[in-house]
């Protein structure tokens, strides 16, 4: 993965950076010892490292906004980063840029329980909003699997998903308002303590969520708060054939049902929990589909009933459904440790994110199957089946020499192929480092030039998280000769990273 | 209200035509009036320009894969055939876009999905299942320079680079020019029924509303509304057949009085006149406002706007978080300092009032929006300039042109 060359003249400048950042901050909140650097090399995602030229914790937006004017003065890049559980790089550093790290700004500033909205820190990890707002009924509902680590601010970057998004939304349709840092240093405030605050305005909050903090520090944001279900149960079925399986999310969708969470599991994962759960399946499943509705006790029953009978049609081999609480956290268990299990069955895996339209799943397993073969690598599936969002988990050795590299080529031919069908590159985990010489791919280089160029709106010296998302800088300067010559000036031959 | 000039038509039947049309203004420097069938010109500020650009020659559907909950459109198929389209397949827009058509002389079942997008309005729903821009996938679009570009996808998820569907989602046609839509749709509830109270004063209602709401009950409408000579509260339900008797259930107990229920028919039929704001009895050139502000400030601002002799009549959505009312006619002699007036005590109650309809002069000296703090201003005006750099797409719709300028 090729970075921008690092800037030496800046490297050579580290001690002096960091005496001017100290002054900001104060003395402990500087890291540029090697050794308090070393923690930070990487974020989620460990096969690309990095040992940033300075770690930077502020502890205030005011903070924020002046290591930001400082680091534009000086031309230093900054690279901002929550808990770092980022799985697409997008917290990784660079060797010649300042790593802004949010954990101390980490106070949850107001919970408004009557207009059912909480105002936060960018670093308050995701789950502490859900308990601090449990007490009154109410809970944040996105709840990506990091929840217990990654923080807010994180999650507003990356627009983070998870389980319940099929029917609850992305972070993007929870967050009403957000204060953030320009590169420049100016703090921005967008939106409001209400639903519709920003209504009349440009949609920037929109625009902000989901920019992998390539536009702005997010510093504060307010969220939705919506009252925890009343009750949920969860279903488990198993399917004699993945075909089965597909057609029965086919069916449920279908039939006018959008549960709260809808997950697809392949043999392979299936077994690899079984040695951790002692779990029995029937030997004949190939698949199996996790199935959750909530509601009132009344509505899940008649829901239960349904699915039920559209899985029974589906073909499903074997149905569970839990009673109690404590066996609905059973059945989850198997999807929770879906991931840590499949890392004990092998030396290394690489799981990536691509998204299909949900009906060409058949498809799109197939095409894996296929690349397996080619590869020589063995690869399990685990994914969000009703919004057809996949994580392909392939296993390699990454002290067989080629291996990683093979992984790497076998996970984009996989994307690819979910952009060949319809799909997009990234569901819930961001472009980061890890996609982005795929965007084009995806995009035209008018689409992605359409992208590109709110960099020059939001941070014209390009020093905010460069090298990430887009395969090219955005080469702002040359904008506004672009805009004179009207539609002459297309799109030359830009060196890449 | 009719605007104050006449612009040449120009209605393009491709995109490829949207481009050409567009190409040719940016070269000339010459300013475009971006519509969809023009039924809402009233709403946003007066745009000053020769030629009017109409979408609605752009009218192909696509496609609809119902079982995959996508529909892509063009910008100018109307709102009325997708939700007709919708409706054959037991779906729905959840956003329950307003049409708002009638409230500038336009033909409702003209307005299109376009101009829902483009305008972002989103009706009683909004406040518990999400407004327009939660439900677009993709855009396909052309910018101020004349240049095609798609953006988005037809993915339930999608995290791939900046999310310009939303961007464009509201901007009024100001930073491209909209040519096909790719939305997310739902199943429709199977069931719904609604339950009107009388009111017992504002801040009880809205409080009252606010316990409901913060328990896991299946409502998706809570508006207070005029009825006869006092207000009623409404109170929608929405769910299976079962849900919605075992949720109605549920409201029993909560402190409200017992209530009229509409059932399926009546229920729909009474929304859709809250959503057009049928029930605000405003004339034809009587003044009205849109205010968003946190519930629980709405009753002690409604009161406000009272006292000052500001507002006829009206009526809360969203559980209280969003007002609209009438300035009537007689004021707008006065209406020069009304505006500001009004403006300052939604303000001074956290909130922003919005000029949903006034004569063009008001909305031109004053802005239909209030106009957001000076760094999101020059912030907002650099982001259009990016996608119109030399600004002829609908300028001033959103922001006053001596705003913007002085931004860039």
């Amino acid at each position: 993965m090729r970075m921008p060359d690092p800037d030496r003249g800046i490297m050579a400048r580290r001690g002096e950076l960091a005496a001017r950042l100290r002054r900001i901050v104060g003395a402990q909140w500087v890291l540029d010892d090697e050794a308090e650097r070393r923690p930070y090399r990487c974020d989620g995602i460990t096969a690309y490292q990095a040992t940033p030229l300075l770690v930077v914790l502020p502890a205030s937006t005011a903070e924020i906004q002046a290591v930001l004017a400082l680091c534009r003065e000086q031309g230093v890049k900054v690279v901002p980063r929550g808990s770092g559980t980022s799985l697409s790089g997008g917290a990784l550093p660079l060797e010649d840029g300042v790593l802004l790290v949010t954990s101390r700004l980490c106070a949850i500033v107001a919970m408004d329980v009557e207009n059912r909205v909480a105002r936060v820190q960018c670093g308050v990890p995701n789950i502490r909003i859900s308990e601090a707002a449990r007490p009154f009924g109410l809970c944040y509902m996105p709840d990506p699997s990091s929840q217990m680590i990654s923080t807010i601010g994180g999650n507003v970057a990356e627009n983070s998903g998870g389980v319940h998004c099929l029917k609850y939304g992305m972070t993007s349709n929870h967050v009403v308002g957000l204060e953030a840092v320009l590169m420049s240093g100016e703090v921005i405030r967008l939106g409001g303590a209400f639903q519709g605050a920003a209504d009349g305005e440009l949609d920037l909050i929109g625009l902000l969520t989901g920019s992998e903090g390539l536009l702005a520090v997010v510093t504060e944001i307010t969220v939705r708060l919506v009252p925890l279900p009343e009750a949920a149960r969860v279903m488990s079925m198993g399917f004699a054939s993945v075909e089965d399986a597909c057609r029965c999310v086919g069916a449920i969708i279908g039939a006018g049902i959008i549960p709260a969470g809808l997950e697809f599991m392949d043999r392979k994962v299936l077994n690899a929990v079984a040695s951790l759960l002692r779990e029995e399946h029937d030997p004949r499943t190939a698949a199996l589909l996790l199935c959750e509705l909530d509601g009132t006790a009344a509505e899940i029953d008649a829901l239960i009933d349904r699915v039920r009978g559209l899985a029974d049609q589906a073909g499903a081999i074997d149905i569970r459904t839990s009673r109690t609480e404590e066996e609905r956290e059973r059945i989850w268990r198997s999807r929770k440790l879906a991931f840590s299990a499949i890392g004990k069955m092998c030396k290394d895996y690489y799981c990536t994110d691509g998204t299909i339209p949900r009906n060409r799943l058949p498809d799109i397993l197939d095409r894996m199957a296929e690349l397996s073969r080619t590869y020589g690598l063995d690869y399990a599936n685990c994914f969000h089946a009703g919004d057809g969002n996949l994580h392909p988990i392939i296993m390699y050795d990454a002290a067989r020499p080629g291996d990683l590299d093979k992984a790497e080529a076998f996970g984009a031919d996989v994307l690819r192929a979910c952009v060949d069908m319809g799909g997009v590159l990234s569901g819930e985990h961001g472009v980061g480092v890890e996609k982005r010489d795929l965007m084009t791919h995806q995009f035209a280089p008018a689409d992605l030039r359409q992208q590109q160029v709110l960099k020059c709106a939001f941070d014209p010296g390009e020093l905010l998280n460069p090298g990430k998302v887009f395969p090219t800088p955005c080469r702002c300067a040359e904008f506004g000769r672009m805009h004179v010559r009207g539609g002459e000036m297309r799109f030359p031959d830009i060196p890449r990273f | 209200m009719t605007p104050s000039s006449d612009p040449v038509v120009c209605r393009p039947a491709c995109a490829d035509d949207v481009a050409d049309v567009v190409r040719a203004a940016c070269s000339k420097g010459q300013a475009l009036e971006v519509a969809g069938n023009g039924t809402r010109r009233g709403l946003g500020n007066p745009v000053a320009a020769a030629v009017r650009l109409e979408l609605g020659g752009l009218d192909r559907v696509h496609f609809y894969e119902p079982d995959d909950l996508v529909i892509r459109v063009d910008a100018g198929v109307p709102l009325a055939e997708v939700e007709r389209m919708l409706a054959g397949q037991g779906q729905y827009l959840p956003f329950e876009p307003p049409r708002h058509a009638a409230l500038y002389g336009g033909d409702p079942a003209r307005a299109t999905i376009g101009g829902a997008v483009a305008t972002g309005l989103s009706g009683p729903r909004r406040f518990q299942v999400g407004a327009a821009r939660d439900f677009v996938l993709g855009v396909d679009g052309v910018n101020g320079q004349g240049e095609a570009f798609v953006a988005g996808g037809r993915t339930m998820k999608n995290v791939t680079g900046y999310d310009l569907s939303k961007l464009l989602c509201g901007s009024f046609g100001t930073m491209a020019v909209l040519t096909t839509l790719t939305l997310k749709v739902l199943p429709a509830p199977e069931a719904e029924r609604t339950m009107l109270f009388p009111s017992a004063g504002l801040a009880g209602d809205i409080a009252a509303l606010a316990a409901i709401l913060s328990r896991p009950l299946a409502v998706t409408g809570a508006a207070i509304v005029p009825d006869g000579d006092g207000m009623a509260v409404a109170l929608r339900l929405e769910s299976s057949a079962p849900g919605v008797a075992d949720h109605a259930a549920r409201l029993d107990g909560t402190g409200l009085p017992p209530g009229r229920v509409l059932a399926a028919e009546e229920s729909r039929a009474f929304w859709a006149r809250v959503r057009e704001l049928e029930a605000l009895g405003a004339g034809d050139d009587d003044v009205l406002w849109r205010i968003h502000q946190p519930a629980t400030r709405a009753a002690a601002l409604a009161d406000s706007l009272r006292q000052a002799g500001l507002v006829s009549s009206l009526m809360l959505d969203w559980g209280g978080a969003l007002m609209f009312c009438v300035t009537p006619a007689i004021v707008l002699a006065g209406l020069d300092t009304a505006v500001p007036r009004l403006r300052a005590l939604a303000a001074g109650a956290g909130g922003r009032a919005i000029l949903l309809r006034a004569p063009d002069g008001i909305r031109a000296a004053h802005g239909a929006f209030p106009a957001p703090e000076p760094t999101v201003r020059a912030l907002a005006a650099r982001t259009r300039r990016v996608f119109d750099p030399v600004g002829i797409l609908n300028p001033g719709r959103m922001t006053l042109v001596r705003e913007g300028a002085e931004a860039c």
